[in-house]
């Protein structure tokens, strides 16, 4: 049993054991560190600078940083809460996608906390945001949406990060037992926690991977209506609107969706993993890609009725967002986010890699044009004609954006080299239930 | 297969999670105390200052009052330093050769005011008024402590935030009637603030709290 169990998954334990890793993988970790380098670059700027170096002003002094913090914590969203139903489920797909799912909600998470901080002007001082008692004696403001994210933050972190670490434990036990350099051993001896693989060992591991699970749920549903209240309890006409964080929802889990289709494939794609990522998973990914963009198509819909239906003020403020200056970033992102996604209801669509990696990318961008849309579109009608103006972010910026796909890509890139991306502990369950079965 | 990690590192490591979740248990508490002792506000450290000005000598012996140099105290937010004039009206008379005094003497000769070293300077995004304070029945003692037993100038009192705030939640128990406010050592008593005073107070809190107030 444990040499037909070793085999099973060896293929996945091989890739973190592997001495060398290839040249492909080198450049990639070298282009996404030299974005991480220019992350480095900008963050200092900033923070030596002040926020003067972005293009933010009234009546925008939410551009890149806000659009990035809400597309990111987005995808860290849809990801875990897509990992945490599939856990909670017991369903044969989160075999296939459950470890990186999670990683791409923890990396996202790290991603999505940079901008909050560095939007403050002064992110040595963030932790102000956190009750403690301080000498000043006063308590952070709690109606501030500042205070939100810190709380949406960390918590999103904390619990992320423990749904990923859960998860990995009795895998890097696996890996501990099958490296063959010492040293190796020992590191993932040290995080394997003494995992000894018992029945005692197991049965609490089942207990804490549901019940961090289960803490997901409710916790992603608040976090992201957390981002969507920020707008909605703004007086802006455009985002003083109830329907804000089901639409913040519902996009949220189609870009990690999407997003976590997009690893699939590429792992898939790159390590070779079909026998453990096969046909079916990814088919069920993609339709559940397509149901979610269907979802999303439903709310833009809405935005519309709930426009048409609403008072003068916010009507005229909706459909500027729709035809003025920047209705090409409305439009451009229900093609992307709805129209493209509909290619998914051809099945070889769904099971072709190239048109995964195509609707994957095209949901991730349609969702931050939806994000630049509100957040940039969304102010262009404010109540006060003399502030309108327009918004175009500065180089820093963009550094900034560049700077956390890099953070990200570098993140996945390494957690591949190190950890396996499939649960092999899962494959082998499953495995056994199809045998005994 | 031989154990990866010893009897012995395996306790190491459990003593090594209990021991960081007490240390950084330990640094909160730390920096909770830390936070609020007398060396980070500099309480009780005398400024480098170009004159030995001695307050035990000037106010305490010699009983000069303390508008007599802080001279804008009662109408100006800034308390005033003396000029080197109003220092000379005495000392053109008394201490004329002292060497001590050679900063004043030159500062009269030259024009140029003594660069005396702030001991109480506020962050500049803090409002502070001495005449709203000094005119309303809050005394130089209650924030500057016993100055007149002072051989070096000292803060007494933190001067953070929360120490503001202390006294402006609830100021009836820290106000003195008007003729006491230069006094030092006075001993409060109830019945020297009129109730419809301390009523005004317990309802000026509101406003006395307010972010505004100090931050403009």
């Amino acid at each position: 049993m444990a040499g037909r169990a070793q085999i099973l998954t060896s293929p996945v334990a091989d890739v973190p054991l592997a001495r060398s890793f290839g040249w492909a993988w080198w450049i990639a970790l070298l282009t996404s560190g030299a974005l991480v380098l220019l992350l480095g670059y900008t963050l200092v700027t900033v923070t030596i600078l002040g926020v003067g170096v972005w293009g933010v002003n009234i009546p925008f002094v939410w551009g890149f940083d806000l659009i990035n913090y809400a597309w990111w914590i987005g995808i860290a969203n849809g990801a875990s809460l897509f990992a945490a139903s599939l856990v909670l489920r017991r369903h044969d797909l989160r075999t296939a996608v459950n470890r990186f799912a999670e990683g791409v909600a923890f990396f996202a998470v790290i991603c999505a906390g940079i901008f909050p901080i560095f939007h403050l002007g002064r992110p040595w001082l963030f932790y102000w945001v956190f009750p403690y008692p301080a000498t000043f004696q006063v308590w952070p403001q709690f109606r501030s949406t500042l205070t939100w994210d810190f709380w949406a933050i960390s918590t999103h972190a904390i619990v992320t990060s423990l749904l990923w670490y859960v998860g990995l434990i009795p895998d890097l036990a696996t890996l501990r037992d099958r490296a063959r350099n010492r040293n190796v051993k020992r590191i993932y001896g040290v995080f394997a926690l003494g995992w000894r693989g018992s029945i005692r060992h197991w049965a609490y591991h089942q207990r804490a991977y549901r019940l961090v699970a289960i803490l997901v749920l409710p916790l992603i549903l608040i976090m992201q209506s957390t981002v969507a209240f920020e707008f909605a309890v703004t007086l802006v006409p455009d985002w003083h609107e109830t329907r804000q964080p089901l639409h913040f929802v519902a996009t949220g889990l189609a870009q990690g969706l999407s997003i976590v289709l997009l690893v699939a494939v590429l792992l898939r794609w790159a390590l070779r993993l079909e026998r453990f990522i096969d046909e079916g998973d990814v088919d069920l990914l993609g339709r559940l890609v397509l149901a979610s963009a269907l979802v999303s198509g439903y709310l833009y819909l809405d935005e519309i009725a709930a426009a048409v239906l609403a008072d003068p003020l916010t009507r005229q403020a909706t459909f500027a967002r729709m035809t003025g200056d920047y209705a090409g970033f409305y439009w451009a992102a229900i093609v992307y986010s709805v129209l493209i996604p509909q290619l998914f209801w051809l099945r070889v669509a769904r099971q072709s890699t190239i048109a995964g990696i195509f609707v994957g990318l095209s949901i991730g961008i349609g969702v931050w044009l939806d994000r630049f849309s509100i957040i940039i579109g969304g102010l262009q009608t404010d109540h006060l004609p003399s502030i309108w103006r327009s918004y175009t972010p500065t180089l820093p910026e963009w550094g900034l954006f560049l700077g956390t796909i890099g953070l990200f890509a570098s993140l996945i890139l390494l957690f591949i080299r190190f950890l396996p991306v499939v649960s092999m502990f899962e494959t082998r369950h499953d495995e056994h239930l199809e045998k005994s079965g | 297969m031989a154990q990866l990690f010893t009897q012995t590192a395996s306790n190491a490591f459990r003593v090594l999670i209990v021991l960081s979740l007490l240390a950084s248990a330990g640094a909160v508490l730390l920096g909770y105390v830390w936070a609020r002792s007398d060396a980070v506000w500099n309480v009780g450290k005398p400024a480098p200052q170009p004159v030995p000005f001695r307050h035990d000598l000037h106010t305490g012996s010699l009983g000069i009052d303390c508008r007599y140099c802080h001279t804008n105290v009662e109408r100006a937010a800034d308390a005033g330093m003396p000029s080197a004039q109003t220092c000379m009206s005495c000392h053109s008379q008394v201490w004329t050769g002292a060497s001590i005094l050679e900063p004043v003497r030159s500062s009269l000769v030259l024009g140029q005011p003594i660069s005396w070293a702030s001991v109480h300077r506020l962050p500049d995004f803090a409002y502070f008024n001495h005449a709203a304070h000094v005119t309303r029945g809050v005394a130089c003692e209650t924030c500057h402590g016993r100055v007149d037993q002072m051989t070096r100038t000292v803060k007494t009192q933190t001067m953070s935030m929360g120490w503001c705030l202390e006294c402006h939640r609830d100021p009836a128990p820290h106000l003195r009637p008007r003729e006491e406010v230069f006094t030092m050592g006075y001993e409060p008593h109830r019945e020297s603030l009129p109730d419809d005073v301390r009523a005004f107070y317990s309802e000026a809190r509101q406003r006395l709290t307010s972010c505004n107030t100090c931050h403009r």
